[in-house]
């Protein structure tokens, strides 16, 4: 049983492994009907043994991966380990059991091979609509029932046999039953292809061959993520922020503390000195979020798949070197009942914190600052048949300048990583149309040697009354620069009417259950990240690119970058002037 | 019948001819000339008409000339291609910039993002203009700005432009006012390779739309100036055979199309290969086939299960990043080839590739004025390439360059041997291709041990035994020709044309009228098709058409493809395609909703012909261990392990079937090397491939 696998069959298995995770993803996002999963693919799904160690997760979203443990555990408290039957799918979406976040609706499958228990099959994905207080976001509700349905680790199906009952129930109680029910028959058959393909398997090499197989690929990855944070010196680096509000009461921000011990090749992260709880859904689940997203930091900065060539395995190998600490109590893992749907926000600020604390000693792995926010957008109505249409957008943002490189415009960055919906296709299907959606032409990027990224501007309309919800942040803390590069810019929401022809007035980032009018536009433009590294050490055909390319102005490229652009007649009106630049550049070099 | 298949690498252009009598005889000739990057079209020629000199045929005896290129993909990966303006409606500038938003890294703070770093289309070159149109209908809510739209081409003019793409949003819905603005720009800009992104691919979502039609026009420019040089120089040297485009989907296609859609000539050059690679399969009885064709500048990965292509599903479509919505077979292409440069980076590190020497000045031993080390050169410094050998001796290349380069640039500065560097070059470069082999099988489930490595281009059968090894393969095939692989491939393929439009249409709610247009425009593209294949002519006994229904439930995103039987398409045709639509369904996801209505989107005819196909004579038998009679002479060779051996070289132009050499051995021919480690045993096959195993006993 101990006995080690030979480097080949290691090999092979850790790469069917991680092809079955992604088949699950594929399944589930190509079979779906809400563009929140099929487009923006905000979904997780993967194989667990049964200590619900992750064997493998699919290469989707990374705020779904390594979520997935904590719904099993959660759902343990439900259902015994050995109350499994051959056949059923549990649903659970309980925040204080293990789960993301309640929209992330998990379905498990148990895996029987032989006739024993060996596995779980299991995925997540973003509902559109749980029958929350306000469709699709929520925000200002008081407490965790307000947030929809808790499905509390419920046999949906049991021994092959749906539950028709609870069936009914869950489509009775979200507003947009046609989308969510077809998600979660999507969600089943990704979790079923998870059971036929590790049966198939471990028909190929054996139970025991697959199973130490799985526990040397958890102990490489462990090891890969253990060596490099050994190579950190020991010590206690800590980072400041602070997020706008709550979502309810306007002009109070909330701080957030990060503090990284680093001990050997372990590594903890205490978020003691972050914001109580809040008394809106702005908290953030312990288990299923706040864990998740310092595992995601070390595994980003430190196994940086970009710049590191060795594949290291996705499983839970990478989640054990680092622990987690955060008050009972506070913002990151608050007491039940407080609400905690609106999540996102926060952690990305904990994983762009985490960086900020380490970035003196790792330089060549960090980043300035990032945007590190999400904005999250719900827009709803009702139409004239009586049904409901919902749609949740994901915006974009950017991140900050890097060792080597400009922080990339427009991303998905940090712990997100969904795709935008086709604008061609929610036409097609929404009474919403976009009017713009471009880089943001109001500011000039966070300048440095590598500058910060872009963010976006989009500004969607409402065809016909409706309703909104905005989960947003980052309109107050700008995101830093950091070894002489210049700070970004934060975001902004406005709104104005189209038809009526009013002028955009800024409205904070998170509002709930807003009436919108027809010709209601709402515009929301993403932080731009940090500069890294001093503008006057910028390559000035870099500049040169940013002026051409509309980021920047004349003026802006002489007082910050130092560099002087001289009239051509080719078109592009204006190019470099190598000699003044030079002269300039001397005279402002700082000493 | 006298057909002719060139294939243009980076580095050399690949011809074979097949010649069948009027008697009946068959012979085969094959060539090889130095690729011209300048102007590739004058190798061809040259190649062309030095063949028909090897052959004794007179250049107007050709009947058909087949041609594969990576003039196209060469200028997309080195970022070569022409300056592109774009005009697009306002509002909207950067979809090319935003592309999905998604990052292609999950676990990265650094990475890279390909359409930002290296875009196809400046930002200073996309133009928005005023124009709106509306869903779901396609009305105009904003007439178009024509002003605007001259001004942005006199714009371009002034730059120096030579393409430009128009793409506004929901002109799948009305192409009009596409349509209105290309012939604006055309009338500004005549000469301008000009391109609507409805007519590049009529499909829904923008930044795909855009992005196939950027790719188009950032090709286009460059790709039509070489076929129309191609065709000028064959004509002037008295070829008059037509001339076939091989296409990224398999099939080939005529120069006039080509030069419309080169979107459609990505992985013309690697399509050749695959095809040729899966035709050598069969003739060695092997039908799992892992496929790496490595030249100078690139290296191409494509598995061949069960005999057949792995095809790309239409909505995974990308060429460096980028979606490119065309049919293409599944390859992958890396920066790893015989020209791959060695060098030491600011950091220190010890790097090879992706840039490479090419052509020119090629690797250092060629004498060209290359003083860079490449990956040829550590194969000449460690004696596995013989100078005299080389192209037959055809190219002169000098070792002590080889060596005086590997020493400058990659051994003193490492503080190394010049063995150990040349040594240190092919570890890196055969773990870059090692790494690509099994992201492309292991990642995806497919155990290597039950396929056969089929290493060829020039540079293939060179790093086989070491690829195969890495990889675990079953064993590795040296083709026949391996440097000639790809353009035999050119000589089995047929003319394939693909012609799609959108029409969405719910198949339960249909009437008879939406019926009736469904079945008009299946006739109408399918009429398109035959056109084609008319012009190929293929006399019309030959052709065969195959109809595909995109379809989804609806609220779905991603369509399955249904295939429709031909006939007027009725509300029987409607219930047929939904039922073989649930049951596709139910293949590829485990569940199939028969209560729920079903949208046929994209409606796609597929015109082929049956096409002659090349047959290589048998080799006489041999059977023989070592044959004398194919041994030429012994030389000190430097093997993976660091040892080097006295080993002989065997001729394979002397080799027959069944004969037998062991390793260490060096088989020689014009275009290829094939190496044989200690320790593994090669066999001669019917037709002259080699098939190269371990010893039973050994590791």
């Amino acid at each position: 049983m101990t006995r080690t696998i030979d480097p080949i069959t290691l090999q092979v298995i850790g790469g069917a492994l991680h092809a079955i995770a992604e088949q699950m993803g594929n399944v589930l996002y190509r079979m779906s009907y809400s563009s929140i999963i099929r487009e923006s693919q905000d979904l997780g799904a993967g194989l667990f043994d049964l200590d619900y160690n992750t064997l493998c997760e699919s290469d989707s979203t990374p705020m779904h991966i390594g979520s997935i443990p904590g719904y099993l555990r959660g759902i343990e408290k439900s259902i015994p380990i050995t109350d499994w039957v051959e056949g059923d799918v549990v649903i659970h979406n309980h925040p204080y059991f293990g789960a993301s976040h309640s929209p992330d609706i998990g379905i498990v499958m148990p895996i029987f091979y032989g006739g024993e228990l060996v596995g779980f099959s299991a995925n997540t994905a973003h509902h559109l609509d749980i029958g929350a207080a306000t469709p699709g976001l929520i925000i200002d509700v008081p407490d965790v029932f307000a947030e929809g349905m808790l499905l509390n680790g419920l046999k949906l199906v049991e021994a092959g046999k749906r539950n028709d009952t609870l069936w009914r129930y869950i489509s009775g109680n979200t507003r947009v039953p046609g989308l969510v029910m077809r998600d979660l028959e999507a969600q089943i058959a990704s979790a079923e292809l998870g059971v036929k393909r590790f049966c198939e398997l471990m028909d190929t090499y054996g139970r025991a061959t697959v199973e130490q197989a799985s526990r040397q690929l958890m102990d490489y990855s462990e090891q890969m993520l253990r060596r490099e944070i050994a190579k950190i010196p020991d010590g206690e680096y800590s980072a400041e922020g602070f997020m706008d509000d709550d979502g309810r009461t306007r002009g109070v921000h909330l701080p957030i503390k990060v503090t990284v011990r680093v001990t050997g090749d372990d590594v903890e992260v205490d978020l003691t000195g972050s914001s109580p709880q809040v008394p809106t859904a702005f908290n953030v689940p312990f288990e299923g979020s706040t864990k998740v997203a310092c595992y995601f930091a070390f595994r980003a900065l430190l196994l940086d798949t970009y710049t590191n060539t060795e594949y290291i395995p996705q499983n839970e190998g990478s989640f054990r070197p680092v622990k987690v600490t955060a008050p009972l109590g506070c913002i990151f893992n608050p007491i039940a009942p407080a609400a905690c749907e609106a999540r996102f926000n926060q952690i990305q600020r904990v994983v762009d914190l985490i960086i900020k604390a380490l970035a003196p000693v790792l330089p060549d792995k960090c980043t300035a600052g990032n945007a590190a926010c999400l904005s999250f957008a719900s827009y709803s109505g009702v139409r004239d048949s009586g049904d409901y249409w919902v749609l949740i957008e994901v915006n974009e943002a950017s991140m900050g300048g890097r060792p080597k490189s400009d922080g990339p415009d427009t991303i998905e960055e940090l712990m997100r990583n969904t795709r935008n919906n086709p604008l061609e296709d929610l036409g097609m299907h929404l009474p919403v149309i976009c009017d713009r959606y471009e880089i943001r032409d109001d500011v000039f990027p966070g300048a440095g040697e590598y500058r910060g990224g872009m963010g976006v501007v989009k500004s969607q309309r409402f065809l016909v009354p409706g309703f909104m919800t905005h989960e947003s942040d980052r309109n107050e803390d700008t995101p830093w620069g950091i070894f002489g590069g210049h700070e970004g810019e934060t975001a902004a929401v406005r709104m104005h009417n189209h038809e009526k022809g009013t002028a955009p007035v800024d409205v904070p980032a998170k509002f709930s259950g807003l009436r919108a009018e027809a010709g209601d536009v709402i515009t929301y433009l993403s932080p731009g990240g940090g500069g890294y590294g001093h503008p006057l050490n910028r390559d000035p055909n870099k500049v040169l690119d940013d002026l051409l390319d509309g980021y920047i102005t004349t003026d802006h490229a002489r007082d910050v970058y130092g560099v002087v652009m001289k009239a051509t007649n080719d078109g592009y009106v204006w190019g470099l002037d190598t000699e003044a630049t030079a002269t300039l550049r001397a005279s402002l070099q700082p000493a | 019948m006298i057909r002719v298949g060139v294939d243009v690498g980076g580095t050399f252009t690949d011809l074979v001819m097949e010649a069948v009598r009027p008697d009946g005889t068959q012979q085969v000739f094959v060539h090889k000339v130095p690729s011209t990057p300048s102007d590739q079209s004058v190798g061809v020629v040259k190649g062309v008409i030095e063949l028909c000199k090897i052959a004794d045929v007179s250049p107007g005896k050709i009947d058909a000339l087949f041609h594969g290129t990576t003039v196209a993909t060469n200028m997309v990966i080195e970022r070569d291609g022409s300056d592109v303006g774009m005009i697009t409606t306002k509002g909207f500038r950067d979809i090319l910039h935003m592309a999905r938003h998604k990052r292609p890294h999950n676990f990265s703070l650094q990475f890279d993002v390909p359409w930002q770093s290296a875009p196809l289309i400046k930002r200073r070159n996309r133009i928005a203009v005023t124009e709106r149109i509306m869903p779901p209908t396609g009305i105009v809510q904003t007439p178009l700005d024509r002003d605007e739209v001259e001004r942005a081409a006199e714009l371009f003019a002034q730059r120096g432009l030579e393409a430009v793409v128009i793409g506004f949003l929901f002109s799948f819905l009305n192409s009009d006012h596409e349509m209105q603005a290309k012939e604006i720009v055309r009338r500004v800009l005549p000469d301008a390779f000009i391109c609507a992104s409805s007519e590049v691919v009529n499909t829904m979502r923008e930044y795909e739309r855009f992005s196939t039609a950027a790719m188009n026009a950032y090709i286009g420019p460059r790709t039509a100036r070489y076929l129309d040089n191609l065709q000028l120089r064959l004509r002037a040297a008295g070829v008059t055979a037509f001339v076939r485009m091989m296409q990224s989907n398999g099939g080939v296609s005529t120069v006039e199309q080509a030069s419309k859609s080169p979107v459609g000539l990505l992985l013309s050059g690697p399509a050749g290969g695959v095809i040729g690679g899966r035709w050598t399969g069969e003739a060695c009885h092997q039908n799992q086939i892992i496929t790496i064709d490595i030249g100078g500048t690139s290296a191409d990965i494509s598995v061949i299960r069960d005999g057949q292509l792995t095809i790309k599903n239409p909505r995974d479509t990308e060429v460096a990043h980028m979606p490119v919505l065309v049919p293409m077979i599944d390859i992958d292409a890396i920066g790893a080839g015989g020209g791959s440069i060695a060098y030491v980076d600011s950091g220190g590190a010890f790097r090879v590739g992706p840039r490479s020497a090419g052509a020119e000045p090629g690797p250092a031993c060629y004498g060209k004025g290359g003083t860079e080390p490449t990956v040829t050169d550590a194969q000449v410094v460690l004696g596995r390439l013989d100078p005299e050998q080389f192209l037959g001796g055809g190219l002169k290349i000098d070792p002590a360059l080889s060596e005086a380069a590997i020493r400058a640039k990659v051994a003193e500065p490492l503080g190394l041997s010049v063995k150990d560097a040349a040594l240190g070059i092919l570890r890196i470069i055969n773990n870059h291709m090692a790494l690509a082999i099994a992201s492309n099988s292991v990642a995806r489930g497919i155990d290597p041990r039950g396929f056969s490595l089929m290493a060829f281009g020039g540079a293939g059968p060179l790093h086989g035994v070491a690829l195969g090894e890495a990889i675990w393969a079953k064993n590795v095939i040296s083709p026949l020709q391996p440097g000639i692989t790809a353009a035999m491939g050119l000589l089995v393929t047929e003319p394939r044309y693909e012609y799609t439009r959108s029409a969405l249409t719910i198949l339960q709610a249909g009437d008879t009228a939406a019926f009736d247009n469904l079945g008009e425009i299946f006739d109408a593209l399918q009429a398109e098709a035959a056109a084609q294949l008319d012009s190929d002519g293929v006399p019309a006994t030959a052709h065969r058409f195959t109809r595909i229904a995109e379809c989804r439930y609806v609220g779905q995103g991603f369509e399955l493809r249904v295939e429709v039987p031909e006939g007027p398409f009725t509300s029987k045709t409607a219930t047929a395609v939904a039922k073989a639509f649930f049951a596709v369904h139910r293949t590829e996801y485990g569940h199939a909703f028969e209560d729920q209505a079903v949208e046929l989107v994209t409606l796609r005819v597929i015109g082929t012909a049956r096409a002659d196909t090349l047959r290589l004579p048998p080799l006489p038998k041999g059977g023989r261990r070592n044959p004398a009679e194919a041994a030429l002479y012994a030389r000190p060779t430097t093997f993976d392990d660091g040892e080097t051996l006295d080993t002989p070289r065997f001729d394979r132009g002397k080799l027959k079937a069944d004969d037998s050499i062991t390793g260490p051995a060096i088989i020689v021919q014009q275009n290829s090397t094939t190496v044989i480690p200690r320790g593994y045993t090669s066999i001669v096959m019917a037709l002259g491939d080699i098939v190269i195993s371990r010893n039973a006993g050994g590791n």
